[in-house]
């Protein structure tokens, strides 16, 4: 259902007619929000494909032992030193990549939980059954390809929908009849995530959530006025049109953030500076700090970070790029919980793939499959994994070949779908969102 | 000369004068017929003709009175009238503006003395002098017809005007104007023009010589192929191309030279960088100015959309490295695309980038890094699917795409790439691998002892055979791809993209491939033909002469940018004459040259607008957020808040003088922005929102700001 313009008057007037009344614009808004039905997923893109070997490495003695001797070869490594790993007290034979310490307080904390080798699957699907050339996931290893299978939710056949979006396709009636901005805000640009059939999202770039400058202020008025009126007219140009329509709804969404967020007081929460990843999650937790004056009771945000396709040099890379995930995360938990949300808000990370566990000749891996994921909030079942661990074993039973590129033994598919029924799909809807998760067993996995 | 006037012999004396006054000054007169002692007689003098709108003095001698006094009539009437000409009471005569019918009007003197006596004289009206005080010459579309137009004076209705000597059908506009439609031969530069006016008093004008342009191309043809072409049209450009022509310009820029980027040198890094250590600052200003001001436009044009689908980015490469790269780009854009596959690969830029460089033969419990193996073939060259001519992919029995290579093909290529590092400072292979000595300036060299040598299964069959050196590997490799029948359709469909459209059709996608598979002398991959097949195709062409047909792509933030700078006439400020500060807008709506977020570009070629079916790239980065960040870099480029750079739009230049006429301003930005295809609605609108602006400076920045953030400009069609 698509976000009518009619919502955007009724609220409009609605603080206008606070203003006049001389009340503080939002506290009202905010005292009737108390106690109000609100959820939200956010999504944290790892783009590039995460090599999830690293980040949920064995820690017992012959599990490590396997593990360092197969990312050693050619006279470098790429294991983890053992001493290097963060324990995880509810999992002492698995340890984390040294660099995500906030994970491993989250998790030991319980408000954490890992899932095990998810993957894209259009059914369940072994090693025996995929060299047999049982139906698998189209174009394997391939960044955009499995981005958008991840993102569509592993639908069979190339989709132009993601999954955020058909969910919000489904429940915008339900929860967000009147809400004055899409269901799903994307922080990091455009992606087939949160596109639906009939909804599409709003963008916001980070910490800037308004309208266009203007430098003259005599000039403004005519300005704007004249600019929304040429969006009006029909060109008979395709582009045109569409164009025109985005910058409507920009118009639109910049307005009502603006209202919303500009007697806002700031989060207490402190970010971490100098990193892309915590400025996205600033700017959602900000975002949902407003989520009443919006009028919306459900949100699916997106946000990522880049560069884990770590062909080369990875021990160094990935380093780099966790720790900026992790004191993001851990900033974005604190957020939520300075606004009394901790347990409404579901945050998850997804990756194009995991690497292939086999190092390549230079000190880096290549593209793979299935993957360990990370769920974080105060309604995840913590301190636990979910899913299967892979036997770390050239091939061996989870490889799809020789290179340790892991048969997922868990689907995408699935793991949305847990994600989806705590945010409101019903379990007799969840095929209208996921066609294919009738092909799977069990279509909760249980960690939230 | 006879004049007459004798008493008592009237009828005869006004025969007389009748036929007299066919001639020049002569005086005439009528005595009264009353009797008495003293006849009053009247004799009016002054001249025989006048031309319209002239004075002519008369005077009248009184005779047999005191009272010399008299009254002035035209054609009996006191004081005359606007259509026969009036006159003072000083006999001060000037003629009508318009021909009277008859031609001749009587002048006449009555006496003040004696009702009964009066003068009179023939008065025979001329039409004017013609003169010319300016013409002009406008050519009528791309033809060799001109729309003359001549202002001046004299001009009466069938004044005709003469072009070298010959009458035009000419329409009558005032006194003061004149036109005609004036077909020259071709090779004409200039024509002669004077006006002649009929007769009664019939005349020519001086000659007047006004030059004239030949376009052959209308300045929506120019201003369309040079928004295709490259970095924005200038009011300059767009009349050269008039003149040239769409396929002289193209031979033009064919020809043109590279302009190089200038490789970086080693630290310290000189002023113009800003920065001491930071040679991407420096790459990037480099590009920029090269892009803005190189005179290999097209060169630099298909460069840049050929560095969108070879990415190489300086998020995980050193600025220092794109030079290189983007100067063999260049000098490739109009060579073969086997070359261009080649020098990329060899590069030190996408060897660094996809980690070709360094890639040795794996040991044992390692794999041959897979990375450009895999790139190279999956989003340069083949794609994932198998493909028609016309660009859609190719079903198997069950409707399914089919995969053109397989994991063990790439792991094939991966090894046939091993054994690359740095060239030594001279170009020349080094004795160890890898060489850690950074070399950005030449190509990779190989090291055999780092190539894996064993034979290697590739596409359709062929095997590198073991034992072949890196080099005969790499070529061997690059030709099976090469050779692939994806290749045309794949490569071609994204330059058309980059180019011209976002949605060609099927079939222009095949009449382009069709070039690349054989330029017409049998030679696969020429560059400069598959870019004229491109360039001139009617799709491409079609918006010359249909302003809504259905095509074109969003105009993505770099070419918003350079289109801003050329179209206006920024000039640089900068004291280190350093155009960095353009990256520092443009990378607000997520592009800064040489600087993708990954390996796919700033956006991916396939790309579907939400909501719609629509494959449109540049989409990918075109969203509510983007939308206003872009309305903001408007107000900031009609605000001439650009860093580094300035503008004149004030009151007093080109556009502020032309903005006291709102309607002249909007016309011009249509011709400058918008290819003169500028919709009716939309000029009537601007001119609206502008006309109650009283500040011509005020209504260049609106009305700017109003074309640029539409996205009829946005969407370059």
């Amino acid at each position: 259902m698509r976000i009518q313009r009619r919502g955007f008057i009724k609220y409009a007037s609605l603080a206008a007619a606070g203003n006049l009344a001389g009340l503080r614009p939002f506290g009202a808004l905010n005292a009737l929000a108390q106690g109000t039905d609100y959820k939200a997923l956010v999504c944290v893109f790892l783009f590039g494909g995460n090599d999830a070997n690293n980040m949920l490495v064995p820690y017992d003695t012959a599990g490590y032992a396997n593990y360092a001797a197969l990312r050693t070869a050619g006279g470098s490594s790429i294991a983890l030193p053992q001493a290097s790993l963060l324990p995880l007290t509810p999992l002492p034979n698995y340890a984390l990549h040294p660099n995500l310490p906030d994970v491993q307080t989250l998790f030991n904390s319980g408000t954490a939980a890992l899932v095990a080798n998810v993957g894209t699957l259009i059914q369940p699907l072994t090693r025996t059954q995929y060299l047999a050339g049982t139906k698998a996931p189209a174009n394997l290893f391939s960044h955009p390809d499995q981005q958008e299978e991840w993102q569509n939710a592993s639908q069979d056949g190339a989709v132009a929908t993601g999954w955020a979006g058909r969910v919000s396709d489904l429940l915008t009636g339900t929860y967000n009849a009147s809400a004055t901005i899409p269901m799903v805000t994307s922080v990091d640009g455009d992606t087939l995530f949160c596109n639906g059939v009939s909804t599409t999202p709003v963008s916001v770039s980070p910490g800037n959530v308004g309208g266009a400058s203007c430098s003259v202020g005599s000039e403004c008025t005519a300005r704007q006025t004249a600019a929304q009126s040429l969006i009006t007219f029909n060109s008979g140009i395709s582009l045109v049109t569409a164009d025109d329509k985005i910058t409507s709804n920009a118009y639109n969404y910049s307005a009502v953030l603006t209202a919303a967020t500009k007697s806002v007081t700031p989060l207490k929460t402190v970010f971490p500076t100098g990193n892309p990843l915590a400025s996205q999650l600033q700017q959602i937790a900000q975002i949902i700090q407003v989520r009443a004056a919006l009028g919306v009771q459900r949100q699916i945000f997106f946000c990522g970070v880049g560069n884990f396709d770590t062909h080369a040099g990875q021990l160094n890379l990935q380093a780099s790029l966790l720790a900026q995930v992790s004191p993001a995360l851990a900033a974005f938990y604190a957020a939520t919980q300075e606004m009394g949300v901790q347990n409404q808000v579901t945050s998850f990370t997804m990756s194009d793939f995991a690497r292939t566990f086999q190092p390549n000749s230079n000190t880096g891996t290549d593209h793979a499959w299935g993957s360990h994921h990370i769920v974080m909030g105060g309604a995840v079942n913590g301190g636990k994994m979910y899913g299967t661990f892979p036997t770390l074993a050239l091939g061996g039973p989870d490889d799809s070949g020789s290179n340790g590129r892991w048969v997922p033994t868990t689907g995408s598919v699935q793991y949305a779908a847990t994600l989806a029924q705590w945010f409101g799909v019903p379990a007799n809807q969840l095929a209208t969102v996921f066609p294919n998760i009738g092909s799977f067993a069990s279509n909760n996995l249980g960690f939230v | 000369m006879i004049c007459t006037a004798a008493p008592g012999k009237r009828s005869l004396a006004l025969a007389l004068l009748a036929a007299a006054s066919l001639l020049a000054g002569c005086a005439a007169g009528v005595t009264s017929s009353g009797p008495g002692p003293t006849p009053i007689t009247v004799v009016v003098s002054g001249p025989s003709t006048d031309r319209l709108g002239m004075t002519a003095q008369f005077t009248a001698a009184v005779t047999g009175t005191s009272n010399t006094g008299v009254i002035w009539q035209v054609n009996g009437v006191t004081n005359g009238s606007a259509s026969t000409g009036a006159i003072s009471t000083a006999g001060l005569y000037t003629a009508p503006s318009a021909m009277p019918s008859p031609t001749a009007v009587t002048i006449t003197a009555v006496s003040k003395a004696s009702a009964s006596s009066a003068g009179s004289l023939t008065l025979n009206l001329q039409n004017p002098f013609p003169t010319i005080s300016g013409a002009t010459a406008t050519q009528a579309g791309s033809s060799l017809n001109y729309a003359v137009d001549i202002i001046g004076s004299g001009f009466v209705p069938g004044s005709i005007i003469n072009a070298g000597g010959t009458a035009q059908t000419t329409t009558y506009v005032s006194a003061t104007e004149l036109q005609a439609t004036v077909a020259v031969a071709s090779g004409t530069t200039s024509i002669n023009l004077s006006v002649t006016n009929p007769n009664p008093g019939g005349s020519t004008s001086a000659t007047t010589k006004v030059s004239i342009t030949f376009y052959t191309t209308t300045a929506t043809a120019a201003a369309r192929l040079l928004d295709q072409a490259t970095f924005g049209p200038t009011m300059t450009d767009i009349q050269h191309v008039q003149q040239v022509g769409l396929s002289g310009y193209l031979q033009e820029q064919f020809a043109q030279p590279t302009t190089p980027l200038a490789s970086i040198p080693t630290s310290p890094l000189p002023a113009v960088c800003l920065s001491a250590n930071n040679p991407t600052v420096c790459e990037e200003s480099e590009w920029w100015t090269t892009a803005i001001r190189g005179p290999d436009q097209l060169r630099q044009r298909v460069a840049f959309a050929l560095s969108e689908m070879f990415v190489v980015s300086t998020q995980g490469n050193s600025g220092a490295s794109i030079p290189q790269f983007h100067n063999a780009l260049a000098n490739d854009a109009f060579g073969n695309f086997s070359k261009i596959m080649k020098d990329v690969a060899l590069s030190p830029a996408m060897g660094g980038y996809l980690n070709m460089l360094n890639s040795a033969v794996a040991a044992a419990g390692q794999i041959p890094n897979e990375n450009f193996a895999r790139e190279n073939m999956q989003l340069f060259t083949i794609g994932t699917a198998m493909l028609n001519q016309d660009g859609t992919p190719q079903l198997d029995g069950s409707g399914n795409p089919i995969q053109p290579y397989t994991e063990t093909q790439i792991q094939a290529f991966a090894k046939a790439y091993t054994g690359w590092t740095y060239a030594t400072s001279t170009g020349a292979s080094p004795t160890k691998f890898p060489n850690k000595t950074v070399n950005f300036d030449y190509p990779m060299a190989a090291v055999e002892s780092a190539h894996d040598t064993t034979s290697k299964a590739l596409l359709n069959g062929t095997v590198l055979p073991a034992g072949q050196t890196a080099e005969q590997d790499l070529d061997g490799a690059l030709g099976n791809i090469f050779n692939h029948t994806n290749v045309g359709p794949f490569v071609c469909k994204q330059l058309i993209q980059h180019l011209v459209t976002s949605t060609p059709s099927p079939a222009y996608v095949t009449r382009v491939a069709a070039v690349f598979a054989n330029n017409g002398s049998g030679v696969r991959g020429d560059m400069k033909a598959v870019l004229t097949a491109i360039l001139t195709d009617q799709e491409a062409r079609a918006g010359d002469t249909n302003a809504s047909y259905d095509g074109g792509h969003l105009r993505e933030p770099i070419l918003f940018l350079t289109a801003m700078i050329r179209g206006l006439g920024f000039t640089n400020t900068d004291v280190n004459g350093s155009f960095y500060s353009l990256s520092n807008q443009s990378v607000k709506l997520g592009e800064e040259p040489y600087r993708a977020n990954s390996v796919f570009n700033f956006f991916p070629p396939s790309y579907v607008i939400p909501d719609s079916t629509i494959n449109a790239p540049e989409f990918g980065i075109e969203n509510t957020a983007t939308a206003t960040l872009r309305q903001s870099l408007a107000d900031t480029i009609v605000s001439n808040k650009i860093s580094g750079f300035t503008v004149d739009l004030s009151a007093t230049s080109a556009l502020g003088t032309q903005a006291a006429t709102p309607a002249t301003l909007v016309t011009t930005l249509s011709t400058l922005l918008m290819h003169s295809q500028m919709p009716s609605n939309m000029q009537t609108a601007i001119i609206s929102a502008i006309t109650p602006l009283t500040s011509n400076a005020q209504r260049v920045r609106v009305a700017l700001y109003l074309v640029i953030t539409s996205s009829q400009y946005k969407i370059i069609h």
